[in-house]
């Protein structure tokens, strides 16, 4: 296949594998000598290990702790607080305490069950609120603050017409990947060989070399194929890892260690739930003088990649507007609770359902249509980022607003709608946008100072040409698009570019899969390699290229003042949502989604439509479906049907079209894509619910449950 | 070592109820609850205390059939079966289409939903409405018994060990001129289970009320209905004044008790219950269906 312009659609590499439900998944696989584990966790969410008393265990069967750990006791990340398996202290319920190890599953429940462990319980931090109110005595994670000195805010505040204050709520997310999480230690004598599903091959591997002390060569790391990951498997596997791998060094077997989906939905990571406050003086006109926001992040029990997801959180803070005068604040506190971490979007989602509501609430105020309210504000090429930054490349939103407001015939609906409502008294339709932004990659200098990827191309004597880069395909469709990158540099079928699963032992550290960053960063090495390596192609020769990262030129990011360019590039996006709520019940009914994106330039369309369909489902999802909750720090929603994620009856078909803006340093004008669509969902049908009901909403998921509530307090006010 | 299950599986009813008489055994008809109920954690299969009898492919169980006005239906038609048959009333076909996704549609039978005795079981609260007779069948011979009085509790229902439900019946469901509705509200569009249900059903005559039932799932250890409620409507005349429609939702809302849990409130419930039994009450005109 050649490929005339990149965009074209090609079969994707694991098309037939997975269609056919051939490829063998973590769960799927047997090796010799394999024993399975399973996690004895701590009951209560806070307090102290008393005593440990193991049942007798029979033969063939072991009980694994913190005391087989050859390393230091913590899963190697950011900080150091992460326990592989808890010490004195338990910080949450269903924090691993030990493992039993054995060939039989029945016998190893059984033994759990027998399992007896005395705790002396101490007063635990189970909400966001909780520890807000106790943020001066309690743990906080990272905080970070920047923006307009608060002297300037308050004189402006002084002489403001009218100053808003609004405090909006998001709740959990959960990542219903649709492969739980799993993990295989394949023992060997000098060699501890760790399978499974992920995203971040070398995070994995760094986390093993710390655990288990040894050498680079005694530890390898090999992906399997994975179900979706969502950035659910892009922290917490390395737990899992060194579970497996201290377990496999201990009883000298090899070990696996599989979730089913309760245990899954209860102890793995979730969407940090947030508070945000917003506070703006507005003129007479209801002109913005003024915004401070404070964003406050549940981080669960440990840290893990918490401070790194505030940060995102704090950039995106100002969503795609040119505020006046701008301060912001954000803190993570630590909760007795499951521990929060990556999720696609990676704290813009909270960011962008808040800013979003806000404007729209202040528009209201202000008596302006909303989205008219929100293009006043809108940032342009060259306008600075709220740290100093700069936007520096062509922005497309008006075209894209435009444009979708035709697409969707938005001016007439809203009067349409307007009769509609007005005769019908149960159900209500509103229509609702939300204009967005994702920074591509990863945040500040972290690809420079800390990723510093490499990536090779290996070329064979019979001229096949393979990529050995560490990235995983989660379902994106990497294992696709960077291969059709090669090909097309390269002028070589699609097919006969190679890409195998990773395996550290085979491959360098070109990253994690994170941030966007796949396709713009390591597609970009992989172009250039491919350049390179086309120049100076020998037929019948084994070659080898390796390509480093190299930074583009920026303004210096400063992660303690808060300054500089976070991101080297942004992709854009815009979406309408049309919905009916019913009155009687609360329930909403999706009727149309819209949306148009710029992501530079599209490597696949197909790929492209997967990511919008499904980063849209999820996205509006997080905004009025999907509800998680904790109670007395123990997950309440431990199965799918009771979580409730969107069916194919829940989505409806999403009218999607993407614009043109190709970017220097990305593969053939490439950004990052598949973090963007998720974040436009949640805002615009928050937006298109309270068009419907004519009505504010402080929170999302905007669940029936909150919508009844918020009509019976409004009725009552009627009656009064 | 795989444990050993004893199962039954045998070609005809007679047989099964033989057997049912000799031992105390657990019934799967789809297995889309039983499945569930005794689900093992990863990698270990259920753990099923009794021996198990297989009764999906009793062709005896299966028939659809109108005897005079009564329709009558076999406990083990799967609920595509009943999709698919033109006897079954639209707002049961209606009911039906809001269960899971149609996978379990092509598992989950009429006569499982009844026993499994979910307070949110789909079909349960038009079932009431209909007034439904349970035609249940042991060696010793058949007794009818009325479905509120067969169902106890959740998971509890009036069954002796050695009997089976074989046929649901709906007198005179096949009458012109009733009026019915049916509202499962769910987390989500499928594969969820119903936070509220309502049922309501009214027949009139003219202007004047001849009969109205009502039924509320989810909302209490059991499907919730009151004769007693219904009886104060009978013979008013339609539209009901405002006076006559709130006695009716005070008298609901001091039987209507339902729990907070994962996946609602006791408020909501209550609400939304409420909401939907004074949409109903509200009506200008019911048109027959």
């Amino acid at each position: 296949m050649n490929l005339k312009d990149i965009s074209t659609s090609v079969p994707k590499k694991d098309h037939k594998g997975k269609v056919s439900g051939q490829l063998a998944y973590i769960s799927d696989v047997k090796v010799e000598n394999m024993v399975y584990g399973v996690l004895y966790r701590s009951p209560i969410a806070y307090g102290k290990i008393i005593s440990i008393q193991l049942p007798n265990l029979p033969e063939g069967y072991e009980a694994v702790g913190a005391e087989h750990i050859p390393g230091p006791n913590y899963v190697k990340m950011i900080k150091e607080d992460q326990p592989i398996f808890a010490g004195e202290w338990v910080n949450y319920i269903g924090e691993p305490i030990l493992m039993l190890v054995g060939t039989d599953l029945n016998i190893l429940y059984r033994l759990l069950d027998e399992v007896k462990i005395e705790f002396e319980e101490h007063q635990a931090i189970y909400t966001l609120e909780e520890a807000i109110k106790q943020k001066s005595t309690s743990a906080c994670f990272a905080s970070y603050e920047f923006g307009e000195s608060l002297a300037n805010i308050s004189a402006i505040e002084q002489g403001a017409h009218q100053i808003i204050e609004e405090e909006y709520d998001t709740g959990y997310q959960e990542h219903v990947y649709l492969e739980p999480q799993g993990m295989l230690a394949i023992y060997k004598d000098d060699e501890i060989v760790v399978q499974g599903s992920m995203q971040c091959l070398y995070y994995i591997k760094n986390a093993l070399l710390s655990a288990l002390a040894c050498g680079e060569d005694e530890v390898r790391v090999v992906q399997s194929p994975t179900g979706g990951g969502f950035g659910g498997k892009e922290d917490y596997p390395s737990m899992m890892a060194c579970h497996v791998a201290v377990a496999a060094k201990a009883v000298k077997k090899s070990v696996m260690l599989v979730f089913d989906r309760s245990e899954d939905m209860v102890v793995t990571t979730k969407r940090h739930p947030a508070k945000l406050k917003y506070r703006t003086a507005l003129d007479k006109e209801g002109n913005i003088l003024s915004m401070c926001v404070d964003i406050f992040l549940d981080g669960g029990a440990n840290e893990g990649l918490s401070s790194v997801v505030l940060q995102r959180a704090l950039i995106n803070s100002a969503g795609v507007y040119k505020i006046p005068h701008f301060h912001a604040k954000g803190f993570c506190l630590k909760t007795n609770t499951v521990p929060n971490g990556a999720f696609r979007g990676f704290g813009a989602p909270q960011s962008f359902a808040g800013i979003e509501s806000h404007m729209g609430h202040l528009s209201k105020l202000a008596n302006i249509e909303s989205l008219k309210y929100k293009r006043k504000y809108l940032v342009k090429q060259g306008d600075p980022t709220i740290t100093k930054g700069q936007f520096r490349d062509p922005i497309l939103m008006e075209e894209m607003i435009e444009d979708l407001l035709n697409v969707s015939d938005y001016n007439k609906k809203k009067g349409e709608f307007q009769r509609f409502n007005q005769q019908n008294h149960r159900y209500k339709k509103g229509i609702g946008t939300s204009l967005f932004l994702h920074g591509c990659g990863f945040t500040g200098s972290g690809e420079r100072d800390h990723i510093k990827a490499t990536v090779k191309l290996a070329k064979s004597k019979d001229e096949k040409v393979m990529l050995k880069i560490s990235n995983s395909d989660i379902g994106q469709g990497i294992l696709t698009t960077l291969c059709k990158i090669v090909a097309k540099e390269l002028d070589l079928p699609y097919e006969e570019i190679l890409y195998p699963y990773p395996d550290t032992k085979e491959v360098p550290d070109s990253g994690p899969t994170v941030a966007s960053r796949t396709t713009m960063i390591v597609g970009k090495l992989l172009e250039r390699a491919a350049k390179k390596l086309k120049a100076q192609w020998q037929i019948g020769v084994e070659q080898e290229i390796v390509e480093n990262y190299v930074h583009r030129e920026m303004i210096p990011w400063d992660e303690k003042t808060f300054t500089g360019d976070a991101y080297p590039a942004y992709s854009w996006g815009v979406n309408i949502v049309e919905v009916e709520v019913d009155r009687l019940t609360g329930n909403v009914k999706l009727e149309k989604v819209y949306g148009n994106y710029e992501v530079g330039k599209v490597i696949d369309e197909r790929i492209m439509k997967g990511q919008i369909d499904g980063g849209l489902a999820q996205g509006l999802a997080y905004g009025y479906l999907e509800k998680m909750t904790s109670k007395q720090g123990r997950i309440q929603q431990k199965s799918i049907t009771d979580y409730g994620p969107p069916t194919s009856l829940d989505v409806v078909s999403i009218e999607s079209k993407v614009f043109d803006n190709p970017y220097a340093d990305g593969p053939y004008g490439a950004k990052g894509a598949g973090e963007l669509t998720l974040i436009g969902g949640a805002p615009a049908v928050q937006a298109a619910v309270e068009d419907a009901l004519q009505t504010f909403f402080q929170q999302i998921p905007i669940t029936p449950e909150v919508i009844i509530e918020s009509l019976w307090v409004r009725e009552g006010e009627e009656v009064d | 070592m795989a444990e050993k299950i004893t199962a039954y599986r045998f070609d005809r009813l007679d047989q099964t109820l033989t057997q049912l008489n000799k031992e105390n055994c657990v019934i799967i008809a789809g297995g889309t609850d039983v499945m569930v109920l005794h689900k093992s954690r990863r990698g270990v299969p259920p753990k099923i205390p009794k021996p198990i009898v297989f009764i999906d492919h009793l062709s005896e169980l299966k028939r659809i059939y109108q005897n005079h006005k009564d329709l009558h239906i076999g406990a083990c038609c799967t609920y595509s079966d009943l999709l698919e048959d033109p006897f079954i009333p639209i707002p049961l076909k209606k009911a039906i289409k809001t269960i899971a996704a149609p996978a379990i549609r092509n598992r989950g039978t009429l006569g499982g939903n009844i026993c499994n005795a979910s307070p949110a079981g789909d079909t349960l609260p038009l079932l009431y409405v209909y007034n439904a007779k349970l035609l249940l069948r042991s060696v010793h011979g058949d007794r009818v018994v009325a479905i509120n009085d067969f169902i106890q509790g959740p998971r509890r229902v009036q069954r002796h060990y050695n009997e089976m439900l074989v046929e649901i019946i709906l007198p005179s469901v096949l009458e012109e001129g009733s009026h019915i509705v049916f509202e499962k509200i769910g987390n989500r569009n499928a594969d969820a289970i119903a936070k509220v249900s309502f049922a309501g059903y009214i027949r009139i005559n003219g202007v004047r009320i001849e009969d109205v039932r009502f039924a509320f799932g989810a909302v209490g250890p059991t499907i919730v209905r009151s004769i007693d409620i219904e009886k104060k409507l009978y013979g008013l005349t339609i539209p009901l004044t405002e006076a006559d429609i709130a006695q009716i939702v005070a008298a609901f809302d001091k039987i209507i008790n339902p729990i907070d849990d994962q996946r609602s409130t006791a408020i909501y419930r209550k609400t939304v219950a409420l909401n939907l039994l004074r949409y109903f009450l509200c009506m200008k005109q019911y048109q027959s269906n």
